[in-house]
């Protein structure tokens, strides 16, 4: 009852104000009116005795506040109050206000565009159902150091049947195909799914339905779900559901939309189910057939690890039951990690780098508004002085400051979420690199949130830290019109303080920026292997019911015959001096094609066998790629089925077997040792996947051999690459329509995006590093040029008395280069302390590399130099008589 | 009697407000007047703590305030004692009796 009738009379309070304030008027004057009369009664005087009640009463102003103080609704009544005054003295200041805003709106925008990244990506829940049950199940060879091997349709469908700790069990594999029925041959890449992926995801379609069971039927009509993006691509007709593509010489119909959810594991275009994939069909039998990536649904009441220890059991149950799955040496086991692991562990340590960064940023910005204010509250110390007299308590004037500093501080929330909002499609791009997620990153209600606590925390902070002046200084302010006190050099000294603390964190991100410059210099100058200038590169995707047989097997001979003619017609334009194929383009971090070979003569070799990266390859490629044959050929037309079976192997994986003896004209077996193939040449190393990946030990394979539905072509020109786009699309076209061309692009296009990630990751952290010494440098400037004025009148003494120039500008410097010492001091043993925690995301560079401490500190110092060389020259430019009479 | 005033410990002249309240309503002037009477002027209120003091009790629900017209027919503002106020002062009547007993015993062992 009793804080109910609390809460009613504080939401009365602002309209019971008046009456409250007669009343309390009203009291006061009745008081001391019988206190006169009492007085007269004693035998006082009439004047006499209403002064000597007055005087008893002691301060009448103090005392009133002191009952409006415990009035119900005073604080709504005090808060609006200082909210009115702080505005108006905000206003009086425009130029400490703009100085404020715009510092915190850069340090609470780069908060803000930050934590959106880190809200979307690795705080919210994954947008399906319960997401936080769904697993990736794979299944890693500790024998062969592969991290997935995949299933086979008969192990999942094991798996499914076994497991009981799992409501879910589904399989995943993604092909592409042509897609004919919608103008040019469309090439599109279809996630083949169980019929009940979906709903293991929880995800609905928005039009139409989801797969069912009798889709997967043996001989079912062929089916499509469009994902929301594709279906917007082919025009976002609404009435879709049920139109026909043609696709693999079958009828497809569509049955359904998925909603515009991130897709995981990647982005398809179609969905259909597994049974209707040909390439699957032909593994149905054979359980080392392992195309099939798997995710799980953990079963209500139970955790990762009791799912983990089950699928443990049913693993050891299928290797008793099928002693053939795997090869003899081969050590499989089954692994469970929580889907949202999987999606962002690529994003997490440069999510994090970025918040600490961010984080010291607001922090820098925070201590500058702290000394702005500081520097302010100086100046109003007769105004508080005024204030105080008047009755205000030291917590009422200290409330007010908060309540200033907050109103900025908010301020810069309202420009940070503006700079935000602009910078949301650049950190959506960056983010994409990262994680799949990044279709999340929005500025939604936990953001806004972040922005309005961090606003309200650093306007506190900043508010706070400065203080009040002493009591005694407000006194004295009263008496003496102007002169300096003992609180004046306190709170000179804790400017400096603050000014040192923020040239210590300036440096350590300057230490972060240019760790992160310099590793990513290094990773642009890595040598790939390859000359990527005036290479055009295009992925070619064949129709494979053309190009194969019944059981679609691939038909060397075809796929031979249409690209024949594609290299001879492109070769005909002017320019072109060589075209390659190759399964795979180099720095693709998706392909993975690892396996084992057997080396003649090498007897059973007890430890890991021998393991390459195999990549089919034609004659040209190395030519076209500029990679160095260094002993024995390159591939030659000879080189095919019913040929003396070549292989080449690239340097590393010579060295390594065969030392410094000549590897060619030995044998090698993929197949464990049906057929031995012989050692024709031994090729530079080329970075296959990345350009801070080792390089791989590479078995080259003929192409004319083992060619593939979908292959990489390289044309070498000699002017522009692009200019050659147009001549291989038109080759395309022309050697077979149902032929798609696509991903045309140059190497050079390829390797600068592989770096983009760790350039925009270095852009942006120097562009950090560079607004924190911009701040600090105006922090530090603003310390001197105050300490000049306040000195002005000794100045002018000073070189009255015949100092020279020289001796004043190291006066003035002293303070200034006090703290920049240390500041230096600090910050280097904090750059020490932290750069451990970036190690991992450098390339080639240590983390206490001695050329980023030495040139951080050579800019630190020299932006300060210059941050205090301005005020420092005003000081000199002092005009003797000017000083003395400036505060005579 | 020339022994000096004593200055009132925080929060006693609550507890003396509320007492001083029992017998009836009294305007803030009565209030400061009776306290110093009973103490036989050894307890001064300073009566810029007073009103504050008032307000303050007001504002717990310890005591109501009413405007009544005072001896020679002024408007004044008269306190009384509620019932939460009456529970109150039991409770801190209670707290001094023992804080007084515990210090004296303090002061007496030698």
């Amino acid at each position: 009852m009793k804080p109910l009738a609390k809460a009613w009379r504080a939401l009365r309070a602002p309209f019971a104000r008046q009456s409250r304030e007669t009343d309390l008027e009203a009291e006061v004057r009745h008081h001391i009116e019988l206190e006169t009369e009492a007085n007269v009664r004693r035998g006082l005087p009439p004047e006499e005795a209403r002064r000597a009640a007055l005087v008893s009463f002691g301060g009448l102003d103090q005392a009133k506040e002191d009952c409006r103080e415990s009035w119900a609704g005073r604080f709504l009544e005090v808060l609006g109050q200082d909210v009115r005054y702080g505005l108006r003295g905000l206003r009086r200041s425009p130029g400490f206000t703009a100085a404020v805003v715009l510092t915190l709106g850069l340090g609470i925008g780069a908060n803000t565009a930050v934590f959106s990244l880190v809200n979307g990506v690795l705080l919210k829940p994954l947008p399906y159902a319960r997401g936080e049950q769904l697993v990736v199940v794979r299944q890693p060879d500790a024998h062969a150091g592969q991290p997935n091997l995949g299933f086979s349709p008969l192990e999942v469908k094991d798996y499914r049947s076994m497991a009981r700790t799992l409501d879910g069990f589904v399989e995943y594999h993604s092909m592409d195909f042509t897609l004919l029925g919608d103008g040019d041959p469309r090439r599109v890449r279809a996630g083949v799914v169980s019929w009940n992926f979906f709903d293991v995801l929880e995800v609905r379609p928005v039009l139409g339905r989801a797969f069912r069971s009798d889709d997967e039927r043996e001989g079912a009509d062929a089916v499509l779900i469009l994902s929301h993006e594709y279906w917007r691509e082919l025009g976002g007709d609404a009435s879709i559901v049920g139109r026909r593509f043609e696709m693999n010489d079958r009828v497809h119909t569509v049955v359904g939309v998925l909603p515009s959810i991130p897709q995981y594991p990647q982005e398809n275009d179609v969905y259909m189910p597994a049974t209707a994939c040909p390439f699957r069909a032909r593994l149905v039998d054979n359980r080392r057939g392992r195309l099939l990536s798997a995710f799980g649904r953990v079963a209500p009441g139970f955790s990762v690890a009791q799912a983990q220890a089950d699928m443990d059991g049913v693993s050891q149950r299928l290797r008793v039951s099928y002693p053939d799955a795997f090869a003899r040496e081969a050590q499989p086991h089954v692994q469970l990690s929580p889907l949202k692991e999987d999606l962002v562990q690529g994003a997490r340590p440069l999510f994090l780098v970025l918040l600490a960064t961010v984080a010291l940023v607001l922090l820098i910005a925070c201590a500058n508004v702290a000394n702005l204010t500081l520097a302010r509250l100086l100046e109003r110390s007769r105004e508080l002085a005024i204030r105080s007299a008047l009755g205000a308590g030291r917590a009422r004037l200290l409330r007010q400051l908060l309540t200033e500093s907050t109103i900025v501080a908010l301020a810069g929330g309202v420009l940070g979420l503006v700079l935000a909002f602009a910078a949301r499609g650049l950190l959506t791009t960056f983010a994409a690199r990262l994680t799949p997620r990044a279709g999340e990153v929005q500025i939604d209600g936990p953001v806004l949130l972040f922005t309005l606590v961090t606003s309200v925390l650093t306007g506190i902070l900043a508010g706070a830290l400065p203080g009040l002046p002493g009591r005694e200084r407000i006194a004295e302010t009263l008496v003496t019109e102007s002169g300096r006190s003992t609180g004046d050099r306190r709170k000179h000294r804790m400017r400096t303080g603050l000014v040192a603390w923020q040239l210590a964190l300036s440096f350590v991100l300057l230490i972060g920026a240019s760790l992160t410059l310099r590793s990513f210099q290094n990773l642009r100058q890595v040598d790939a292997g390859f000359h990527c200038e005036r290479v055009l590169s295009a992925r070619v995707n064949l129709n494979f019911t053309t190009y194969g047989d019944a059981e679609h097997r691939i038909d060397a001979d075809k796929v031979a015959a249409f690209n024949r003619s594609m290299e001879d017609q492109i070769r005909q334009r002017a320019g072109v001096v060589t075209v390659g194929a190759a399964w795979t383009f180099p720095l693709n971090n998706q392909f993975r094609n690892d396996g084992t070979f057997t080396i003649e003569g090498r007897g059973e070799i007890t430890g890991p066998p021998p393991k390459g990266t195999f990549i089919g390859v034609s004659p040209s490629y190395f030519e076209s790629l500029g990679v160095p044959v260094l002993r024995g050929r390159a591939f030659e037309d000879r080189d095919r089925k019913g040929g003396e079976a070549a292989v080449i192997v690239n340097e590393r994986l010579a060295r390594r077997h065969w030392k410094s003896e000549d590897p060619i004209g030995r044998r090698i077996s993929t197949d464990g040792g049906r057929t031995w193939r012989t050692i024709v040449g031994v090729v530079g190393d080329v970075r296959q996947q990345a350009l801070d990946a080792e390089y791989t030990d590479t078995v080259y394979l003929p192409f004319r051999e083992f060619p593939g539905y979908a292959y990489t072509l390289f044309v070498r020109t000699l002017d522009d690459p692009a200019h050659a786009a147009e001549a291989v699309r038109a080759a395309g076209r022309r050697s077979d329509p149902q032929a798609a061309i696509t991903d045309v692009r140059t190497l050079a296009d390829i390797r600068s995006e592989t770096l983009s990630s760790p350039r925009l990751m270095s852009v942006l952290l120097g562009m950090f590093a560079l607004l924190a010494l911009v701040i600090t440098a105006a922090g530090l400037s603003g310390l001197i040029a105050y300490a000049v004025s306040q000195r002005t009148q000794e100045i002018g003494i000073r070189m009255a008395l015949g100092a020279d120039r020289g001796r004043i500008v190291t006066m003035v410097l002293r303070d200034g280069m006090l703290s920049v010492a240390a500041g230096l001091a600090l910050g280097i043993a904090a750059s020490l302390a932290l750069s451990r925690l970036v190690s991992g995301l450098l390339f080639g560079i240590g983390a206490n590399d001695p050329m980023c401490y030495v040139g951080s500190a050579i800019v630190l110092v020299a932006a300060a130099a210059a941050a205090c060389f301005l005020p420092a020259r005003r000081a000199t430019a002092v005009s003797p008589m000017t000083a003395l009479r400036a505060q005579a | 009697m020339n022994r000096p005033n004593i200055d009132l410990l925080q929060g006693t002249l609550d507890v003396l407000i509320l007492k001083t309240l029992v017998p009836g309503a009294m305007h803030g002037w009565g209030i400061a007047q009776r306290i110093q009477q009973v103490s036989q002027d050894v307890l001064r209120v300073n009566q810029g703590s007073l009103y504050p003091a008032l307000h303050r009790l007001e504002e717990e629900g310890w005591i109501a305030a009413e405007w009544g017209s005072s001896e020679n027919n002024r408007k004044a503002k008269f306190y009384r004692l509620t019932r939460t106020g009456q529970r109150q002062l039991e409770a801190e009547t209670e707290n001094w009796k023992r804080l007084a007993e515990a210090v004296g015993r303090v002061l007496q062992t030698s």
